[in-house]
């Protein structure tokens, strides 16, 4: 081949590379800016949008009362809130009848969880690792900004102010009904890891539990979908099983007896 | 290494003019036929070289630099094909910035390349050569270069005059 050739070659090759990285870095931009627009909606807003969502979760659902789980969830939400450095939410945990193995977050930091979820945790370890991962998902304020990507700005807004029951029940169907991206799936997991250290609960739980959803998502399960619903998985329980918590941290583990909480869900 | 004169725009036919810079106009007609599959225009562009290149050194020369010229952006545009329907079986049309990445990447190509094509044609309509950066100099290699007779070979032409 001819030098001129060659050097040809080397240079259009070099206009490919530098088109393709450009393409790259452009296209994370706009999705990062994108990503985001959580901004546009204010604290005082979000709690009312919650406030709505809330009522309508409880119109759908019913709510389980239940003396042990409730004492249960409250001691595990409790060493989980104490550990947060500081927060804007006034977080409310609720257990909803379903046989979904699933919790949501909603915002204003409103946290449901399935009673199916309880079922299928073996320990109040594994509950606690989950619920980290919700409130992750609450402080990273993902729900607003999915929900302002979605639906746009304008949509949100008109259903803030006039409270529109068709119009929250399409918010609530976009927060039940679609998963967050990968990237928020990461940040709410990382979120959740050091929420747990925090607490002095192993962050491993939230890789056993993980591992017996994905054994359990083999028969695929649309229930799973909030919480297991991408196909990078493995990345997942791998980071939470490599997780590196500080050499002194002891768990300290919940004196809550498991079996008696979920035998009484079921009744 | 010796090359074939370059003919000078007043030297070639209208007719050769045209051609040429028909290897270049037909390809877009040939895109927008066979979208969404970038395989059409490289299909056409083949048959349009194989069945102009003997026509003049100067027709082989576009036809063959708009035929190689299309081989990049085609299997670029295979690449976000496929990444496309691979995404949209297994992940559900959950798209990433990897993926915007790629597409805007094939997307500058693809409209780099058609503004280049546009030059081209037009310079082949003026009966002018235009180089595509590496391909230029393929397709001129291709063209214009002489080849050595093989060994064996005679140079005497097999019709001579009667005296």
């Amino acid at each position: 081949m001819k030098k001129g050739v060659l050097r040809d070659f080397l240079i259009l090759l070099g206009i490919a590379v530098l088109l393709l990285l450009t393409g790259y870095y452009l296209a994370r931009k706009i999705w990062d800016s994108g990503a985001d627009l959580s901004y546009k909606v204010s604290y005082e807003q979000e709690d009312k949008l919650g406030e709505g969502l809330s009522d309508l979760v409880l119109k759908q659902f019913t709510a389980l009362k239940n003396r042990t789980a409730d004492s249960a969830l409250d001691q595990i939400t409790g060493r989980l809130i104490n550990a947060l450095d500081s927060s804007r939410y006034r977080y409310q945990f609720v257990i909803l009848k379903s046989d979904q193995i699933n919790a949501f977050t909603i915002p204003g930091g409103n946290i449901f969880v399935f009673s199916g979820l309880i079922e299928f945790t073996e320990s109040p370890e594994e509950l606690a690792a989950v619920l980290a991962h919700e409130i992750g998902h609450a402080e990273k304020r993902h729900v607003v900004s999915r929900l302002v990507n979605e639906l746009s700005i304008a949509v949100l807004l008109s259903g803030l102010s006039n409270g529109d029951p068709s119009l929250v029940a399409r918010i609530l169907k976009e927060i039940i009904g679609n998963g967050f991206d990968r990237e928020q799936e990461n940040q709410a997991d990382q979120f959740g890891l050091r929420l747990l250290e925090r607490a002095r609960i192993s962050p491993k739980s939230l890789a056993r539990f993980f591992e017996r959803l994905e054994t359990k998502g083999l028969d695929y399960d649309e229930s799973l979908e909030l919480l297991m619903n991408h196909p990078h998985n493995s990345k997942r329980i791998d980071q939470a099983r490599r997780f590196k918590t500080k050499n002194d941290f002891q768990p300290v583990p919940f004196n809550i007896d498991w079996k008696k909480v979920k035998k009484s869900i079921k009744e | 290494m010796e090359y074939y004169p370059l003919p000078q725009p007043a030297e070639i036919p209208e007719r050769e003019k045209e051609d040429a810079m028909g290897a270049y106009l037909m390809m877009f007609a040939a895109v927008a036929i066979g979208l969404p599959l970038p395989i059409i225009n490289l299909i056409a562009a083949i048959i349009y070289y194989y069945i102009n290149r003997k026509k003049s050194r100067f027709i082989h020369f576009h036809s063959l630099q708009s035929l190689l010229s299309q081989i990049p952006t085609t299997v670029i545009n295979w690449g976000l094909v496929i990444w496309s329907v691979g995404i949209l079986l297994r992940e559900n049309w959950k798209l990433t910035p990897e993926f915007w990445g790629y597409a805007i990447f094939a997307g500058t190509s693809t409209l780099l390349y058609f503004v280049f094509s546009l030059i081209a044609a037009y310079k082949a309509r003026q009966g002018r050569m235009y180089y595509f950066l590496f391909f230029g100099k393929v397709a001129y290699e291709a063209a214009y270069k002489m080849v050595p007779e093989k060994p064996g070979e005679s140079s005497e032409p097999a019709n001579k005059p009667p005296f």
